[in-house]
């Protein structure tokens, strides 16, 4: 029996106290987004604060029938919960739309969202396949059956569609990084159809950092061409400017130069040289590539140009297509130091409207224009700070299962967290996602809940398991 | 763990994201103004209030204008929800087709402006920005709608202040308001679209002390561009400030008698209180009613008909029609011969019907006597010597230099130059120099025998009845006049202060003693031409005026003229009536009028009923 151990002794208090405090920020920020003065009472369950405590109940109930459950059963029946979800998906798509989108199953007037919840599905069964014990993780079939685990609920959910959800389950892939899945596989296959020898390697670099490097180039590629007809002042020589692109290289050459000090810092003393030539190579492929797109970019035909320049919102448009980003960093940017004080947000509150999702997608919005840098500051730090400590417990754990496990929440809370607050600060694309435990919603309180009660009954049961 | 140190990576890409997020914050939210500017234009507004104009009181504290609530109904189309156009019609009295047709109006017509830059006219009316739908409704025609309105989404009430008339007089005196102009609204900011001016009468003179100070209110906005609310509590709100009241020296109940004597007559009178240059009454016939022209909508109706009436009530007779003054020059004529020295207060002259016609009556012994007679020939022979005074052998110079000193006094009087009173929209009349007979005749081709008309106030001399009742004023003052004019005090302070500068005459105080006795003979005396302006227990002093008038060659009924003041000791009220083709003399119409008018001021209530009921009967001019 393993019920012999206290149960509260071994649950980790710190992650369940960022958890509750999370929990109580949103709730008093959907009230003073959705305050209605007939109804003042917070457990009025006809305005929206009423419906969220609901939702809380809900959650944490839910919560403690995972802490019944014996933990084993995420392993044992990863598989059947996947083929839940992914019926669901496949459900879904049979309602009717609801703004556009097949996202909702109703049961009653109440619905739920099924891709919330196959984020768990596909958080376990990922655990489960690459915690298997005779996994090789250079193989063609590991690459292979890892994606297809991650691609096929992707792409149900982009039949919904549901852009912001599918963006979400790209975190999967570096939770596949974190467990050594090499993309060798597919890469050194692709290489063997160029007919020249020196190309026919045995194992490449790339392929083993495929997903951190692909998003690395993503972003590059995105900066440079945000920044590559811009022209940057500098205030510091009154008078003096230079060309968007040096000043990425010179930003490139100062991170390059960062995170050499940093890898000094964190690696061994045998390691150091290596940290050096990490930082040089890594500086000189990231210049060629921003050189690359710069070049290609200045090249392009100009209606090309408009089409690249209008999807990345280089085009000033306000009151268009840039619209919701637009009031939301001016809701956001009007807070200052300290805010405009509780309950008194003007730009995002719920009677003018401007910044739309207020209580939900947008919630960061009335929260920053509230509290301000003090209060955006601290919920950044609560959100970092409480990542971290999932990917604490998950190097904590014995069972490989368990790590993945807490390896996947890791990342899709950081997903949403920072495509959330980067809508709102100009730093991601305006997608649709909630904040975790904190925007309006019961499909995402649920989701999230069960996905942290699940991680923290694992964890507390971390010393049971073996594998 | 082969692959642990992977950790690091993902570690390092957490760290980085909350330092990067946590500067990107504190750039937005404490360094850069940006966004609070961005903030600032999405959700606040500056709201312009603007307060009621000043209230009008007349000098017995009766409330001549004041401001009334009116209501706009606004539509905002992007709220309009289904709109059941036929019982939305019914509900406001319009047919479908009306209400459509409005709507066209709206969508095409509203938010159209000139764009100066682009020298277009664009439009930019806005789905969710609120227009009227009809503007101007009263209480009682709101109060019908307004029950409904819930039914109706995207429509809601205003509320607009907008002028109102208790008294139905005065109509030229007051003036009324209109739309601002783009140049108004581009010269003075205070104005903005659809904001209303001073358009005539003193609405338009003191538009500036009428309007009093806009507040503003701070406001937070709605995407839909609705007010939610103020702005921090209404921290930074200004009161809109209505001006002080204004009190004119206008009686009104006096006002309104003289337009009810003008009735079915066209013509003015005049009545200025002598020891204040307070004007009591200025009425002019025809009239309309003052609230005819209070707002857009009455405008729009009334406007055009009035402009277009061929009786002109919209002419302010008493300040720009010009007269011939007729023998109530002749008041004048005695004091500028009498400080030329040219006659005394005694000089005869027979009446001689060789030099003009005359009525029956002996030759005038003294100035007191010619004046009750209003002998022609005697003010032929005055102005005679006042033109012809011998300083030069030629008659042609001697006239020119005679003529010049003679309109000289004339200016003195408040002739031939405007009266500066404090309304706009005056005339100055005539008085002929020598400047302007040589552009008529050449220089030197005239001389006295050319000119002779003007001594009896007919030819070329012209006046407006506001300067006739001010040479009333100048006699009852005995020489002196303040500026006639309306307004008595603005809040706490008196009138303008150049209507505290007293105005004297060229002629000095003692000539006006036995003129005065002449005026009284008028009325008073057997003989004298205003018999009809006796009024029991006064003592009024006049001067009848009969003014020949011609079409072409074709001769049209007199002018009858008629100008006093009473009492003779210590007057009280000056005044000038002029009736236009009455037919009869001065002593017919004009004085009856005046006396009544006289009567009513000073006694508060008219005894006289058989004069005042032959007045009220009357329709004149008869022949029309």
């Amino acid at each position: 029996m393993r019920q012999n151990q206290s149960l509260t002794g071994s649950i980790d208090w710190p992650l369940v106290s960022v958890y509750v405090l999370l929990l109580i920020m949103g709730l008093s920020t959907v009230y003073s987004v959705a305050y209605n003065p007939e109804h003042p009472s917070l457990f009025d369950f006809s305005e929206k604060y009423g419906k969220q405590i609901m939702w809380i109940g809900l959650s944490l109930f839910l919560g403690v029938c995972v802490f019944l459950i014996d933990s084993d059963i995420y392993r044992k029946f990863a598989l059947p919960i996947y083929l839940f979800v992914i019926a669901l998906l496949v459900i879904v798509l049979f309602m009717p739309a609801v703004n556009g989108a097949k996202a909702w199953l109703g049961i009653g007037s109440m619905g739920i969202q099924p891709a919330e919840f196959a984020k768990i599905g596909t958080a376990i069964i990922l655990a489960r396949y690459l915690s298997s014990v005779n996994l090789k993780q250079q193989n063609a079939q590991t690459v292979l059956v890892a994606n297809a685990i991650i691609l096929i609920p992707m792409a149900l959910i982009l039949l919904q569609p549901d852009a912001g959800t599918f963006v979400v389950f790209t975190s999967f892939l570096f939770v596949l990084y974190r467990e050594g899945v090499s993309y060798d596989p597919v890469i050194l296959s692709i290489l063997k159809l160029i007919p020249i020898r020196a190309l026919h390697f045995k194992q490449t670099w790339i392929g083993s950092h495929f997903i951190p490097i692909l998003f690395v180039v993503i972003f590059l590629s995105i900066t440079t061409l945000l920044i590559s007809n811009e022209t940057i002042i500098l205030s510091l020589f009154p008078g003096k400017e230079i060309p968007g692109y040096w000043g990425m290289i010179f930003f490139l050459a100062l991170f390059c130069l960062a995170a050499y000090l940093f890898m000094r810092f964190i690696f061994s003393k045998r390691d150091r040289k290596r940290a050096l030539s990490i930082a040089i190579i890594g500086f000189v492929l990231a210049s060629i590539l921003t050189s690359i797109v710069n070049y290609t970019f200045q090249k392009l035909a100009g209606h090309q140009k408009e089409r690249i320049e209008l999807v990345l919102g280089l085009r000033e448009d306000p009151d268009g297509d840039d619209y919701n980003r637009n009031r939301a960093m001016a809701a956001v940017g009007s807070g200052g130091m300290f805010g405009k004080g509780y309950q008194n947000a003007i730009v995002s509150s719920v009677q003018t409207n401007h910044v739309p999702e207020s209580e939900t997608d947008f919630i960061f919005c009335p929260y920053a224009e509230e509290w301000g840098f003090m209060g955006t500051f601290v919920l950044v730090g609560l959100y970092i700070f409480m990542i971290l400590r999932i990917v604490f417990i998950a190097e904590r754990q014995k069972s490989s299962f368990n790590r993945i496990y807490a390896y996947a929440v890791a990342m899709i809370l950081f997903y949403h967290f920072t495509i959330n607050i980067g809508m709102s600060i100009e730093f991601a694309p305006v997608i649709g996602i909630p904040l975790p435990f904190f925007s309006y919603g019961g499909s995402s309180m649920m989701s999230f809940s069960i996905m942290m009660f699940i991680l923290l009954k694992l964890d507390s049961q971390r010393k049971d398991v073996l594998n | 763990m082969k692959f642990e140190d992977r950790k690091y990576v993902i570690l390092s890409i957490f760290v980085l994201i909350g330092v990067l997020y946590s500067f990107k914050l504190f750039y937005m939210q404490v360094v850069d103004d940006t966004w609070k500017l961005r903030a600032q234009q999405i959700a606040e507004k500056r709201r312009e209030i603007n307060p009621p104009r000043a209230v009008i009181f007349d000098r017995n504290g009766n409330k001549v204008v004041s401001n009334k609530t009116y209501y706009n109904l606004m539509m905002v189309e992007k709220n309009i929800d289904h709109l059941d156009t036929l019982g939305f019609a019914k509900l406001i009295g319009w047919t479908v087709q009306e209400v459509k047709d409005r709507f066209v109006a709206i969508i095409h017509g509203e938010g159209k402006y000139y764009n100066r830059h682009s020298g277009k006219t664009t439009s930019n009316y806005q789905t969710i920005r609120a227009y009227p739908f009809i503007k101007e409704l009263t209480a009682e025609e709101m109060s019908r709608i307004a029950p409904h309105l819930e039914n109706f989404k995207g429509f809601y009430e205003e509320v607009s202040s907008m002028r109102d008339y208790p008294y139905a007089n005065g109509a030229n005196i007051l003036g009324y308001l209109s739309e601002v102009t783009q140049l108004e609204i581009d010269n003075d900011n205070f104005y903005k679209p659809g904001g209303r001016i001073g358009r005539s009468g003193i609405e338009r003179y003191y538009e500036s002390q009428f309007r009093g100070e806009k507040g503003i209110r701070y406001i937070v906005t709605s995407a839909m561009n609705n007010t939610v609310g103020a702005f921090e509590d209404g921290k930074y709100d200004t009161i809109a400030k209505q001006a002080p009241p204004i009190h004119l020296g206008l009686d009104v109940l006096l006002q309104a008698y003289g337009e009810k004597l003008l009735l079915n007559k066209k013509g003015c009178i005049v009545a200025i209180e002598p020891s204040t240059g307070e004007i009591l009454t200025m009425a002019s016939s025809p009239n309309y009613d003052p609230n005819l022209l209070v707002g857009n909508r009455k405008i729009r109706k009334n406007y055009p008909a009035l402009l277009n009436n061929e009786d002109k009530p919209l002419f302010p007779r008493p300040l720009a029609s010009e007269y011939m003054p007729g023998s109530t020059f002749k008041l004048i004529q005695s004091l500028i011969g009498m400080q030329e020295g040219v006659i005394t207060k005694n000089s005869g002259f027979p009446c001689n019907h060789s030099i003009v016609g005359c009525h029956n009556h002996p030759s005038a012994q003294n100035i007191s006597q010619a004046v009750q007679m209003s002998c022609n020939p005697y003010y032929y022979a005055v102005v005679r010597r006042i033109i012809e005074q011998g300083k030069k052998s030629s008659s042609f110079e001697d006239a020119e230099i005679g003529l010049n000193i003679w309109a000289k006094y004339m200016h003195s009087f408040g002739l031939g130059k405007r009266l500066e009173t404090d309304i706009t929209g005056l005339r100055s009349g005539v008085i002929p120099d020598s400047k302007y007979y040589d552009k008529w005749y050449g220089h030197h081709r005239w001389k006295f025998s050319t000119i002779r008309s003007i001594s009896i106030g007919q030819g070329e001399v012209q006046l407006t009845p506001l300067q006739l009742a001010n040479i009333a004023v100048i006699m009852a003052n005995r020489g002196w006049y303040y500026m006639p004019h309306f307004v008595k005090s603005i809040g706490d302070n008196g009138p303008l202060n150049r209507f505290h500068v007293k105005h004297k005459t060229m002629v000095d105080p003692i000539h006006f003693s036995p003129v005065i006795e002449g005026m009284r003979s008028v009325v008073h005396e057997l003989g004298g031409t205003a018999r009809r302006a006796r009024i029991d227990g006064v003592i009024v002093c006049g001067k009848t005026g009969t003014v020949e008038n011609y079409i072409g060659k074709v001769k049209q009924p007199n002018h009858s003229v008629f100008i006093a003041f009473a009492p003779m000791n210590n007057p009280k009220i000056s005044i000038s009536v002029f009736i236009e083709r009455a037919g009869g003399g001065g002593g017919d119409w004009a004085a009856p009028i005046a006396s009544l008018m006289i009567e009513k001021y000073l006694n508060g209530e008219v005894k006289s009923i058989e004069k005042e009921k032959r007045i009220l009967e009357a329709i004149l001019p008869t022949s029309k």
